[in-house]
């Protein structure tokens, strides 16, 4: 492997010409600008935990589980755009970073993974907290290094960095054995690995340019398909641009909420099995589909075969991998969002002004009366009861468009997805592929890490809660105020739902609070006591099970900001997220609410 | 469904077989028939790969595989047939090198 040179090293006093293998890599990580790494320390990683003690440029998190790192890191790359970092020992410290790893790799996050292992000799002996994580992240990372010679440290670490950042953006692990932390090796100041099979194509070319605009042109009824890789590229501006210079119809899948503001006149919102009817009608009518970053999802399209029967395709995405994957693209533009939208943007003007002048009127006529007639809604909670939409709705309103949320998975999602309203890139950080439970406290945490200045509000499940409630902890010892409020149903929400829907009321498993038919007549239970929960790990604590107390109690929330703050809504269980396209079913069968189907204008 | 050769220079590193083969289960490629074999630069190997897919599935594997990191190049090789004979008969008749000899056919 060859080291190519890369930006200079700053100017550093005269420092000996030799390092270990453990100073190699902080150096490493300083060097590419990482200033926060999460971790939590162990054997295998002493050595670089000895360093970090000697290092303190380099803030250190110390979590309580690693899997709240790694949710931290994606947390904090999600908000500020940089490379977040974790940190944990081998074997089990590894092994507990795989989530995150997936989750990241699933919506394109840029993150470094550093993993301690065993000693070279011991590697392949199943020797005391030994994993091969290098081969266990194969198929959910970006790529993943071992390194075993303290030279390749270095130039590992930055290639890591590169690999993250460009191209589509993803997670990278660097495992390292211990004998190579403390080896001690010749200092290097830059350079990283040739990697001469990585040649991301970040600029498409200008002929597809002409022949995607010919096609937005000479179509009907296009939609900007929006997804996540508009928000990794910074491309809201470009969008912007390019949406009100053709005025079409706008829908912001899952990844991409806040790419554009949702108080715009063109947004229809989110598209898929829990998007606005007028996001899926508007995708299943038209003759043409501008997708930008996004990767037609099953959770999008539905039953493939149905979605958006007359629509030609123009696909845009850095990963040429995922053109064609879902969809046939008619046009495929392979590069970054932001040159690509922002070349779209540009040719159609010159197309425009050169005489070709695109009749879409009618269709977007079409799109906002189906918008008009089915706004987004819910039904009201029983008398006295909190509906969790009206919890999400007013902290959306309350915190206002510069706050930062996260959220777990489940209904609350949902409702937040829609509910909470966003107006800018980096506000909405959420699991959207993997799926994961657990995401919202540790993402929190580390967007907040990454945008001190910010309010951070995690939206949370009663279920996902309690997957990773322990980071919590690190909250309050590092000084990190977000704010959490837990949509508490006392059930698993999401899959209660499909139980509803489609099990006949049969609840298996999924009461947190034990079952109305318990066997042995206990009663259900609340456990645990969230506000007494919360104020053991040093956090601020309130109750809001009064529809009449919303407001001040989110108020109550937003005026703590030295210490965390987590709030227990005690929300009506029966909610449930509409609209819905039933799983294996099409979106034409989208229901706007129970047993209704929306009514588009050639039904009538 | 039918059958096509590809020679895949890769990075001589330690894993990536494992990496390709990981990525062709995951996918749910089926390989006919792999062989891994030097090149005359010591830092990258050639893989031959047969493989039985439908035709316009071809470019999703090629696409997939060009994705991973040390994967530096991708050929269709033109006589799939054959080189599955070649490939026969190396396993029947012990290690040669097969590098050469996919070059020699790319
Ligand atoms: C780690 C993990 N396990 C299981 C699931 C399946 N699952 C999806 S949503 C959900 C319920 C989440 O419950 P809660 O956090 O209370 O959210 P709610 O739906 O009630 O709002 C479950 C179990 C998952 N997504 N992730
Ligand atoms: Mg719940």
């Amino acid at each position: 492997m060859t080291a190519q040179p890369t930006t200079p090293a700053p100017a550093q006093p005269a420092l000996p010409s030799t390092t270990t293998g453990a100073e190699a890599l902080v150096d490493a990580l300083l060097r590419v600008g990482a200033e926060h790494i999460f971790g939590l320390p162990g054997g295998a990683v002493l050595p670089l935990y000895d360093t970090l003690y000697q290092r303190p440029e380099l803030r250190h998190i110390l979590v309580r589980h690693e899997q709240g790192a790694g949710h931290a890191a994606q947390g904090y790359a999600a908000a500020t755009g940089r490379v977040g970092v974790c940190l944990a020992t081998s074997g089990p410290g590894a092994t507990n970073l795989v989530t995150p790893l997936a989750d990241a790799n699933m919506d394109s996050v840029p993150m470094v993974a550093i993993t301690g292992n065993v000693p070279s000799t011991a590697l392949g002996s199943d020797a005391f907290q030994e994993a091969d994580i290098r081969s266990i992240t194969m198929p959910v990372t970006k790529h993943s290094f071992l390194v075993t010679d303290p030279a390749m440290i270095g130039p590992t670490v930055a290639s890591a960095f590169r690999l993250a950042s460009s191209g589509r953006p993803g997670p990278v692990l660097v495992d390292v054995s211990k004998d190579a932390l403390v080896a001690s090796t010749k200092r290097i100041t830059d350079g990283d690995l040739a990697m001469p099979g990585y040649r991301p194509v970040t600029e498409p070319g200008q002929p597809e340019i002409r022949d995607a605009v010919s096609l937005m042109l000479s179509s009907r009824r296009p939609v900007l398909y929006v997804g996540g890789g508009t928000i990794r590229a910074g491309a809201h501006r470009e969008l912007m641009t390019l949406a009100e210079l053709t005025g079409l119809p706008v829908v912001t899948t899952l990844m991409a909420r806040g790419a554009f503001p949702d108080s715009h006149p063109q947004h229809l919102g989110m598209p898929g099995m829990h998007g606005t009817v007028a996001a899926v009608g508007a995708l299943q009518k038209s003759d043409l589909i501008i997708s930008l970053g996004a990767r037609f999802d099953d959770r999008v399209t539905g039953v493939r075969e149905s979605f958006a029967p007359h629509a030609k395709v123009i696909h845009a995405d850095i990963d040429p991998a995922e053109i064609g994957k879902i969809r046939t693209a008619d046009v495929a533009l392979v590069g970054d969002c932001r040159p690509t939208i922002a070349a779209l943007a540009a040719e159609f003007r010159a197309r425009v002004e050169a005489g070709t002048v695109p009749d879409y009127a009618e269709w977007v006529a079409f799109c906002q009366r189906v918008q008009d007639r089915y706004p987004l809604s819910y039904d009201a909670p029983p008398a006295g009861q909190v509906a969790p939409q009206q919890v999400i709705q007013r902290i959306g309103q309350l915190a206002g468009p510069e706050t930062v949320f996260t959220s777990g998975v489940g209904q609350h999602q949902m409702w937040a997805a829609h509910y909470l309203g966003f107006e800018r890139p980096r506000t909405w950080i959420n699991s959207g592929g993997l799926g994961t439970m657990g995401f919202a406290v540790p993402a929190a945490m580390g967007a907040k890490i990454g945008r001190p200045d910010t309010t951070v509000w995690a939206i949370d499940g009663d279920g996902c809660f309690q997957m990773t409630n322990q980071e919590l902890a690190t909250c309050a010892v590092e000084g990190i105020p977000i704010k959490v409020a837990i949509i508490n149903n006392g059930a698993l929400g999401m899959v209660r739902q499909w139980q509803t829907l489609f099990y006949n009321e049969r609840y298996s498993h999924t009461g947190l609070r034990g079952t109305p038919t318990d066997p042995a007549g206990r009663a259900p239970v609340q456990v645990p006591d969230f506000v007494m929960l919360a104020r053991s790990y040093g956090c601020e604590a309130l109750r809001c099970d009064d529809p009449a107390d919303i407001d001040k109690t989110i108020e109550a929330a937003m005026a703590v900001d030295d210490v965390p703050v987590v709030v227990d809504f005690r929300v009506h269980q029966d909610a449930m997220v509409w609209p819905m396209v039933a799983s294996g079913t099409s979106n034409d069968d989208i229901k706007y609410a129970r047993d209704l189907a929306p009514q588009f204008e050639e039904d009538d | 469904m039918s059958r096509h050769a590809l020679s895949v220079l890769v990075e001589n590193n330690p894993g990536v077989l494992a990496r390709v083969s990981v990525l062709f289960a995951r996918r749910s490629f089926n390989i006919d028939h792999l062989v891994v074999g030097p090149t005359e630069d010591p830092k990258v190997s050639r893989m031959t790969i047969v493989l039985n897919v439908a035709d316009d599935q071809l470019h999703k594997v090629t696409n997939q595989l060009d994705k991973l990191i040390e994967v530096i190049h991708i050929e269709e090789l033109s006589d799939p047939s054959a080189i599955r004979d070649q490939l026969w008969a190396i396993n029947d008749n012990g290690p040669r090198p097969v590098g050469a000899m996919a070059a020699a056919w790319g």
